[in-house]
């Protein structure tokens, strides 16, 4: 592996993530933010959970990116009865051949929906964890791996937590980045109100990249050169929010490795093969705040988010950049 | 968002290291004060300079310290300290500067607070300070100023520790920071200090250094000493001097010295006498074999003391007698040294001073505690000595009941009177001339006795006067024999003599322009009363010493000053001081106004050198274009042009980025100059707040010299000249 990413792989791979953020946008409106971290996760081979009230688009978003890159498509509602065998898949016996065979479930996909994570069990969820973070599923001895590129849509309701079973920090941890979709703006909504399409099995979208494509992203992501300087930048902001009073843990080793990873990828997004300090400061808030929790817990959701969101900023407001 | 902190920081324990090493410089530097004062504390001293250095190299030595010592530190500390003050309760001073001491040499060994850095600051600020005003040596002001850079820097250390101490630190690092690897940390340090804001923060140290200096010459002077009386609490005890008490032999003691004991300048060197006696005073009783001053020659100086600045003399005021200014040493005698008679002397500021005008002498009431400085105008210097009393007729007061002994009166047994008598026959001098007398008894003792500081007068009957049996002996014998058997023999021819004691001679610093008088130049001569003349007499009869009367063909001014000349390294050291007392003592401003004045003609003069050889190195030009011009010196000199307009435009191609690139492919772990450069031009177009579209591209290829891998960067010379346009261009 060399060094440094050539020109012709940089210019490459940002027309990759062009066509496919093109091609999102035909979808989802307005969420021209949603759509580049969507892609920043994808490159940085992460996975994503996505808070936000139900109907603002968040099946629409992961259908589109599956659409655009013409990969397998998976939706698994969770609920309190799920079983980990309805996510992973089950061996079944096989009268004819005589032995057990493995069906797979619905998690060999290559982009997986996990609607409303939070109602099920923690053991189903373990499950789904577990193969977010080793890309295979382990049955009976056997393993077996998911699709490549593997990309887990995570979605949780903040407001509604009646029958739930929250999700750890520690499998918060595990997930690259959390986004808010939020509603779309007037002009944004009128549009979509103006579509006539009500599932988003009627999307219509045109593949503009394949498996390949995005698997030979996230290598040359990887390859994306990051200065000792930015470096050290990132180590100071995972030290800061370690050493900050109101927080209750900082941020783990994994916590910094992702948002190196993230930042590398945003910079490949933006057709640069080095990172800034400015790539940095745009990820932390999706990478660093589902990782962290506040010493006074807030009863509200949202406020604590909000609260968090802004000890953030301060954070980054405090540390200096490396010019 | 902030834009500062472009480089590496130390962190605390780093911080930590560097602050326990300035608190032992400071330590040592105050410790080493206490060479300057007459304060018995050389055991601490010694102490000082081992534990300071040791302990500070090695932090992790404090630790060692078992608990017990911490908690009877203090006790045993005070009851030192009580013990001490009650053995000096006299001189409080030297008991607290050696407390002083015990706390800074306690403070080093020990682990350090905050509060215990800043304690070191003030007992090193109070023995330094003390030190300076005691001792009103040079050596204070350049330990003033390195202290005082020692001790901000020490504070900027103090202050950033604290500020990081503040935020939340993780337990247990306390202490982690005494293992000291420093070269480790040197090398931390040359990473870390932004060096041009080093270099500014010394410049402008020195830039106050320089005004307070400036301040200093300008000021109008006043006594620090005086007005603190610190100098009145420690009384110097001189190992050596001259005081009224002063016994027979005791001037080879001093002789034995070779420390300074005064400096004199000269305003007039072309008059510069023959031969220099420093004359202090004069015995005139003889009695059981030694010379002391009879008790109303004593009290003759008491009666007429005053509290005065200026003393006036008898001698006439001419234009012609050079200004002569005395830098007397501490310790050396509260008599002053002077040549003669004089007209008038000036103190810088008032003292206690008896002058008797009978004898000549100037007495101060208390032994000077620190260097005495004085002017005297008007001194004559030759040979004889005029006064108004004549021939050992001191005006006593009339109350008084004690009587002057008689200058030609011998006290001895009817036997050495004899003998003495046939001595004096034997010299044969025609009666009735002192200086006849005193060339023949010269000689004649010159011819008896070599000279020689071990001497051993022989021994006889218990009540037998000595220096008429070492005069009878053939041994050798120091000054003080020959003078002494002098006066024996005058006196007995009728000539009223006494003894004079004092310094001989001195050495020339051609370096600080100054003569130097060392202990070791004491000596003792005679004074014999000229009846003809009607003044005393100098005679010298030790032998090698001019004798009467040979001053007139001696040579003088300029030539003794060559002859006596000093050029060695302790005379370089000794011009030093001498500049240094030149600059604190003053007797009026009219040193200040000639400094000011030398400013100036020194200003003008460079000022004319530098015109003169404008107008030179014009005419020069002319003459050169004037003169003709073949193809040889055409080509040479396009050739060279041409080199020149290549060097210049090659540098701006490619030099600097060459440059650049061969100190960033150096520097491996150091701040890379090319990413540091373009990091400084981010910055320059963050801050002019533009969103221009052609700054995108610049900043772009900025941001690859900053953050992008270095083997793909651009021409860097080329994408900051770039940067400077296009910021250029956006500011018009």
């Amino acid at each position: 592996m060399s060094d440094f990413v050539s020109a012709p792989v940089v210019s490459e791979a940002r027309q990759i993530l062009e066509r496919l953020r093109a091609n999102m946008r035909v979808t989802i409106k307005g969420k021209d933010d949603v759509i580049e971290q969507v892609l920043v996760c994808l490159v940085a081979a992460g996975h994503l959970l996505i808070e936000d009230l139900p109907g603002v688009g968040k099946t629409t978003l992961a259908y589109s990116l599956a659409r655009s890159m013409n990969c397998a498509f998976a939706r698994i509602q969770f609920t309190s009865d799920l079983l980990p065998s309805d996510v992973t898949g089950v061996s079944v016996y096989d009268e004819h051949e005589k032995r057990f065979v493995f069906k797979k479930g619905p998690v060999f996909a290559n982009v997986v929906l996990a609607d409303e994570i939070n109602r099920a069990t923690p053991k189903t969820q373990s499950a789904l964890l577990e193969v977010m973070d080793r890309a295979r599923v382990t049955i009976d001895g056997e393993a077996h791996a998911v699709g490549a590129p593997f990309l887990v849509f995570a979605t949780q309701n903040p407001v509604d937590y009646e029958g739930t079973f929250p999700l750890p920090e520690s499998q918060m941890d595990r997930f690259l980045m959390r986004l808010h979709m939020g509603y779309p703006e007037a002009n944004d909504e009128l549009e979509i109100l103006r579509a006539p399409r009500t599932n988003y099995d009627a999307i219509v979208l045109n593949a503009v990249a394949n498996r390949d494509d995005i698997l030979r992203l996230q290598v040359v992501a990887q390859q994306v050169f990051i200065e000792d300087s930015v470096l050290d930048y990132v180590l100071k902001l995972v030290t800061a929010t370690r050493t900050e009073a109101e927080f209750k843990a900082g941020v783990s080793v994994r916590g910094g490795l992702a948002l190196k990873h993230a930042a590398q990828a945003r910079a490949l997004l933006l057709g640069r093969d080095f990172v800034l300090p400015e790539d940095v400061q745009t990820l932390i808030v999706p990478v660093f705040a589902h990782r962290l929790a506040l010493v006074r817990q807030s009863p509200d959701a949202l406020e604590e988010r909000r609260a968090i969101t802004a000890i953030l900023r301060r954070i980054t407001a405090a540390v200096a950049l490396p010019v | 968002m902030s834009m500062e902190n472009r480089r590496p920081q130390l962190n605390l324990a780093e911080l930590h290291q560097l602050k326990w090493l300035i608190g032992g410089l400071l330590a040592l530097i105050s410790a080493w004060t206490v060479v300057y004062m007459d304060v018995e504390a050389w055991l601490l001293l010694v102490l000082a300079t081992v534990a300071i250095p040791v302990v500070t190299v090695r932090p992790g030595l404090t630790m060692r310290v078992p608990r017990l010592a911490h908690r009877l530190a203090f006790p045993i500390l005070l009851s030192v300290f009580a013990i001490d003050m009650a053995g000096h309760w006299r001189e409080p001073l030297p008991p607290v500067i050696r407390l002083a001491l015990m706390l800074v040499l306690y403070r080093v060994i020990t682990p350090r607070k905050r509060r215990d850095d800043l304690q070191i600051i003030v007992l090193g600020l109070f023995l330094v300070v003390v030190g300076g005003v005691v001792s009103v040596s040079i050596v204070f002001a350049a330990q003033i100023v390195v202290f005082t850079a020692c001790a901000l820097l020490f504070l900027l250390v103090i202050t950033l520790v604290d500020g990081m101490e503040s935020e939340p630190t993780l337990a247990g690092e306390t202490g982690g920071w005494m293992q000291v690897e420093w070269r480790r940390l040197a090398q931390r340090l040359r990473e870390c200090v932004d060096w041009r804001v080093a270099v500014l923060g010394g410049l402008l140290f020195a830039g106050v250094v320089g005004l307070s200096a400036v301040l200093f010459m300008a000021i109008p002077r006043f006594e620090l000493g005086n007005s603190l009386f610190l100098d009145r609490l420690i009384t110097s005890h001189a190992k050596t001097g001259f005081s009224e008490n002063i016994q027979f032999g005791d001037v080879v003691d001093i002789q034995r010295d070779t420390s300074v004991a005064l400096s004199v300048d000269v305003s007039d060197r072309s008059q510069m006498p023959a031969q220099l006696y420093w004359r202090m005073l004069v015995l005139d009783e003889y009695s059981k074999g030694s010379f002391r001053m009879s008790a109303a020659a004593k009290f003759s100086l008491d009666r007429v003391s005053a509290q005065n600045a200026r003393v006036q003399g008898d001698a006439p005021l001419s234009a012609r007698t050079p200004v002569w200014t005395f830098y007397v040493e501490t310790g050396t005698s509260r008599f002053l040294p002077l040549l003669g008679a004089f007209n008038e002397i000036g103190f810088e500021g008032e003292k206690e001073v008896a002058f008797n005008r009978d004898t000549g002498l100037v007495m101060l009431r208390q032994t000077p505690s620190k260097m005495l400085a004085y002017r005297v105008e008007g001194m004559q210097s030759g040979p004889s000595l005029k006064l108004p009393e004549k021939g050992g007729e001191i005006r006593l007061n009339d109350k008084s009941e004690l009587k002057l002994p008689s200058l030609t009166e011998l006290v001895l047994h009817t036997d050495e009177k004899v003998k003495l008598a046939a001595w004096v026959a034997e010299i044969g001098a025609p009666p009735g001339s002192a200086p006849e007398f005193a060339r023949s008894a010269s000689r004649w003792l010159a011819k008896r006795h070599a000279y020689s500081l071990q001497s051993s007068i022989g021994s006889g009957p218990a009540d037998s006067d000595p220096l008429v049996r070492w005069v009878d002996s053939a041994e050798p014998g120091h000054c003080e024999l020959f003078a002494g058997a002098f006066t024996l023999l005058a006196r007995t021819a009728g000539y009223p003599t006494r003894v004079a004691l004092g310094f001989k001679g001195g050495s020339w610093n051609a370096r600080s322009e100054n003569i130097t008088v060392r202990n070791s130049d004491a000596h003792a001569w005679c004074e014999v009363y000229d009846k003809a003349a009607g003044a005393w007499l100098r005679v010298d009869p030790t032998p090698g010493a001019a004798a009467v009367g040979d001053s007139a063909n001696a040579p003088q001014g300029e030539a003794v000053l060559a002859r006596i000349r000093d050029d060695s390294w302790a005379a370089r050291f000794e011009s030093l001081r001498v500049f240094w007392y030149r600059r604190i003592v003053n007797f009026d401003q009219q040193s200040q106004v000639r400094l000011v004045h030398n400013a100036k003609k020194l200003a003008d003069e460079r000022l004319r050198e530098f015109k003169k050889t404008l107008r030179e190195k014009l005419e020069a030009l002319k003459a050169w274009i004037a003169s003709p011009w073949d193809a040889r010196r055409v080509a040479a000199w396009g050739l060279s042009a041409a080199a020149v307009v290549f060097g210049v435009v090659g540098w701006r191609l490619a030099g600097r980025g060459a440059w650049l690139r061969w100190r960033s492919g150096r520097m491996r772990g150091g701040p890379d100059p090319v990413r540091r450069e373009a990091g400084r031009w981010l910055r320059k177009i963050s801050d002019s707040g533009s969103v221009m579209a052609d700054l995108d591209g610049v900043r772009a290829e900025l941001e690859n010299l900053r953050y992008g891998p270095s083997a793909k960067w651009p021409e860097p010379t080329g994408v900051f000249r770039r940067a400077k346009r296009t910021l250029a261009r956006r500011r018009r």
